[in-house]
């Protein structure tokens, strides 16, 4: 395997009594978006901060390139200006009393570039980020947008090894947030770019990454593809932060070596794909987990897997589609249906779950 | 890659955190000596019955003296009363006011305001000359003027009186700050309140009683204490005027004290460290029930207000009354501050060419003069500059998450709001004597000069540190991400972007500087004598004219550099 870009090797980093990065071990290899997912507070902004020298970690080891940057039982810290990195930051952190031009030359100028050298790489980068012919502006005459490409810009404009992105969209309209996350991709793709990047924001985190961290409490829960990460939530946090969950609470009636577990939820009798890793007891209480999207509402006369007989509870016309909220089994949760039929609230259904999309969990 | 690549050795690690640890302990270390040790040895010094620099004797006879003297208690009391007396027209002047700019279509608010804000920067030194002038029981210009009046035989004002000391502070302190504090909180009064007000059918009279005022109790109260509390520090209006008249307030008193042979310097530290206590009692209530933000969350809030009451016709009779209140108080005197510089014998119209330009000559060919002049220039550049460079550093120093002293330094920082000049002066005097800084400061420009950038402190720390959060953590960090060092960081991102409050903070201090007296009157000598104790002097010494033509030479450099202020202020709010 080549050189991780980054490694944190049980990284810990505490702020009084609170532990904002709690021995916390990953690698990132070249050319790839790596995304820490979290709510705000869980850590992810630390974590970046950590990286980019601007907070000392109190435990463990951070290697750019191989090179320990920061290993406080050695008691060594590199100083950010050191560490060859690239950041934008969620404010964008232009300097309002430099040019555009200006701006972007800093980090060149810092490392003592000719001024042809200089010109050339900040056309370069205003090319790349669109912003062509602005060079002469005042950094605070931009809008949000554009001082978001210009802090792009600057961070790039020195090839560094990483590029550290904190929250870099969440200050911008929801149009635009959808542009600048294709064309950061984009970008990232043209110049082979390796990317840590720090959001809320699960869609962009889905659509940007190549792999995401869950964080949650200063840990890793997960780290895997949107994939993984969104159709296999290693915990329920993970599964519910990255979208809507439905809990349903039940007891094994059979399992076995056999492939499929036979759970009574209520009175009905559903199956559930066994995971060969785990198994369970006859009469254990366990929790069975999916995704709103996975449950169907049956027409009538239609015969499917794992029926459950539900109550709608009330009905939302979104435009495009229905939500139900449906009760079934003393649970409530809304469920999406397509617009060729509508249920009016009190009419009794049966819901249907695909068999290998539920997920099964101690209770 | 080998494990030898970790050749970084922990000298790294010290070299990187030493220089912010040692920029903080320096600061802190500089802070204790400057602002600790005089008020250390204030309270000490109350105790100590010898004179400074010599042995010490323990003791409380100071005490016991202080008290005993029917005096002390009843300067302390004359501080009390003034200060409250005068607070109560000159607050009730100042909400109206402020209200007037801010809440009504009064035409010609913005010029109001600004008036006050220029107001404000003059020194009320050449001022209560100026009043001496207009109100002086044997040659002031409104006596004499009375007294072709028919049945008025005796002066109709004397400014050497209780009530003489009332309305020359309504002139010099009067309302102009108040104003400016309050305008803002009036404007920022969120528009809703009052609209929901008006459509639950109040009308204007019923909104202002039942909504306005009350919302906006809690500040115009705390502007209130915190104008007692400064009144309780005024000192000049009280020398020229009280003493005459056997009116001492502490101050004075305290000062008093320190002029007799030998010098008092036992009662006059007691009398300090009493008045200390109680104006810390003070600021204890003021912090604990007034300061606190939640009070002030309602007027802080959503939107501009765009309602504004309409006084119709009367809207000329409001202008006119801002306009008569200004004219009385601030350019009539100014006035004949002028008129009485140019005459040869103030008052004495009738003599023949009663106009002459001989005060000013005598001053600008008296060396004395000179010497002052290169005095006050030396001590307001070197408290302008020392003061930016010092408390830029311990502003960075505060807003930093790494400080670990930071509660230390920012009480440190806080004390001289709490000591009035003259104490603060007192306990530097203590410092200097009692410690061998009195070589090397005592007497000095140098020693005047670190005593007015003591003084400076609260405003300077908060303005830089106001600057700073403003700017926010992230301009800094962006440039050492991009890889610039701390200093380059300091030099290309800091620097440019705190200059033009550095030269704002600069200049009002360079003019606090210039006009101060309370803070150097003890500590000066003959070679280090500034331009204000030269006016002081020359006061003293009856030479009204020639006060005048130096009190009007100090109110133009003030006013001057005012307004430039006020232009740089303008373009950094315009720009940011």
């Amino acid at each position: 395997m080549s050189q991780a870009v980054l490694e944190f090797r049980e990284v810990s980093k505490r702020f009084n009594s609170l532990n904002a990065v709690d021995r916390v071990s990953f690698s990132i290899q070249a050319g790839e978006i790596f995304t820490l997912l979290g709510p705000s507070g869980c850590g992810k902004t630390t974590t970046l901060r950590l990286i980019a020298g601007l907070e000392e970690p109190d435990d463990g080891e951070i290697l750019i390139n191989g090179k320990p940057v920061a290993a406080p039982r050695r008691g060594l810290v590199l100083a950010p200006d050191k560490r060859q990195l690239g950041m934008v930051f969620q404010s964008y952190a232009i300097w309002p009393h430099l040019t555009v031009f200006e701006n972007i030359a800093f980090p060149l100028r810092v490392r003592r570039e000719t001024d042809g050298v200089i010109r050339r790489r900040v056309h370069e980068a205003l090319d790349s980020v669109g912003l062509a012919g602005f060079s002469e502006r005042g950094a605070t005459q931009l809008s949000g947008g554009q001082q978001q490409r210009v802090a792009l810009a600057r961070a790039l404009v020195y090839a560094p090894a990483l590029l550290l992105l904190d929250e870099p969209l969440s200050n911008l309209d929801a149009k635009l947030r959808e542009q600048m996350r294709l064309e950061i991709r984009a970008l990232q793709k043209k110049l082979s770019l390796t990317i840590l990047y720090v959001t809320h924001d699960q869609a962009e985190a889905m659509t940007l990454s190549d792999r995401i961290a869950v964080v949650n409490g200063g840990r890793f829960e997960q780290v895997g593809t949107p994939a993984e990460v969104y159709e296999k939530p290693a915990t329920f946090f993970v599964g519910e932060f990255l979208g809507r969950m439905v809990s349903l609470d039940g007891t094994i009636i059979k399992s076995g070596a056999d492939l499929w577990i036979h759970v009574a939820v209520a009175d009905v009798r559903l199956v559930v794909r066994g995971d060969p890793a785990k198994t369970f007891q006859a009469g254990e209480r366990v929790r069975l987990i999916c995704r709103p999207e996975d449950i169907e509402i049956l027409s009538a006369g239609e015969i499917q897997q794992n029926q459950l007989p539900a109550q709608i509870e009330q009905v939302a016309y979104l435009g495009d589609r229905f939500e139900y909220q449906v009760r079934v089994a003393g649970v409530s949760f809304i469920v999406a249906a397509a617009k060729k039929h509508r249920y009016d609230a009190g009419t009794a259904v049966r819901l249907s779950i695909d068999p290998g999309r539920l997920n099964i969990r101690s209770a | 890659m080998k494990p030898t690549a970790v050749a970084v050795p922990s000298s790294k690690f010290t070299f990187r955190l030493r220089p912010i640890r040692l920029a903080e302990f320096l600061a802190l270390a500089l802070l204790i000596v400057a602002m600790g040790l005089p008020l250390f040895f204030l309270l000490v010094g109350s105790f100590n019955l010898a004179p400074p620099g010599k042995a010490a004797v323990y003791g409380v006879n100071n005490w016991v003296n202080a008290f005993t003297d029917p005096g002390t208690l009843g300067a302390l009391w004359m501080s009390f009363l003034l200060s409250v007396v005068r607070l109560i027209p000159a607050m009730i002047l100042s909400v109206l006011v402020a209200w007037l700019i801010a809440r009504t279509d009064m035409p010609g608010g913005r010029t109001v305001e600004s008036f006050c804000w220029i107001a404000y920067f003059v020194p009320d030194f050449p001022l209560t000359l100026a009043w001496i002038l207009l109100l002086d029981p044997s040659f002031g210009f409104l006596n004499t003027a009375a007294k072709g009046l028919p049945f008025i035989d005796v002066p109709l004002f004397n400014p050497y009186s209780f009530w003489g000391i009332v309305w020359v502070h309504t002139s010099t302190s009067g309302i102009w700050f108040k104003v400016m504090l309050l305008v803002p909180v009036f404007r920022r009064l969120g528009a809703s309140l009052e609209e929901a007000a008006r459509v639950a059918g109040a009308n204007t009279a019923t909104m202002l009683r039942r909504i306005t005022l009350p919302v906006l109790a809690p500040m115009i109260l705390a502007v209130s204490v915190l104008s007692f509390i400064r009144g309780l520090q005024s000192f000049n209006t009280e020398l020229l005027l009280g003493t005459p008249a056997g009116i001492y307030v502490y101050s004075t008193r305290i000062y008093d004290y320190l002029q007799r042979e030998p010098r008092a310097y036992g009662e006059a530290t007691a009398l300090g460290s009493v008045f200390l206590l109680v104006l810390g009692i003070l600021l204890f209530f003021y912090w604990k029930y007034l300061s606190g933000d939640k009070k002030f969350t309602v007027v802080t809030g959503q939107g501009y207000s765009t309602l504004r009451v309409k006084l119709g016709k009367w809207r000329y009779a409001a202008l006119g009354g801002c306009l008569l209140y200004i004219a009385v108080m601030m350019i009539l005197p100014l006035l004949f501050l002028v008129i009485g510089s140019f005459m040869r014998r103030y008052g004495f119209f009738g003599i023949a060419a009663p106009f002459t330009l001989a005060h000013w000559q005598n001053l600008f060919s008296d060396p004395i003069f000179f010497v002052a002049l290169k005095n006050s220039l030396i001590i307001a550049s070197v408290t302008a500059l020392g003061g930016i460079l010092l408390y830029s550093v311990i502003a960075y120093l505060l807003v930093s998450r790494r400080t670990v002293t930071k509660p230390w330094l920012e009480s440190l920082c806080w004390i001289p709001h709490v000591l009035p000049g003259i104490l603060l002066s007192l306990g530097v005097l203590w410092l200097f004597l009692s410690t061998p800084l009195r070589t090397l400061l005592y007497g000095t420009v140098w020693g005047i000069a670190l005593a007015l950038i003591l003084a400076d402190s609260p405003v300077t720390t908060q303005a830089f540190k106001a600057g700073l959060l403003q700017l926010g953590a992230d301009l800094e960090e962006a440039a050492r991400v991009s890889g610039a060092s701390w200093a380059y960081t300091y030099r290309r991102i800091l620097l440019p972007l705190l200059a033009p409050i550095a030269a704002a903070v600069g200049l009002m201090n360079f003019g606090s500087a210039l006009t101060s007296i309370s803070t150097p009157v003890l500590l000066y000598s003959h070679q280090s004598r500034p331009l204000a104790i030269l006016l002081l002097e020359y006061s003293f010494t009856g030479e009204l004219e020639r006060a005048a033509a130096l009190g009007l030479l100090i109110t133009v450099i003030i006013g001057a550099m005012m307004i430039a202020g006020r232009k740089l202020g303008l373009r950094l709010a315009g720009s940011s």
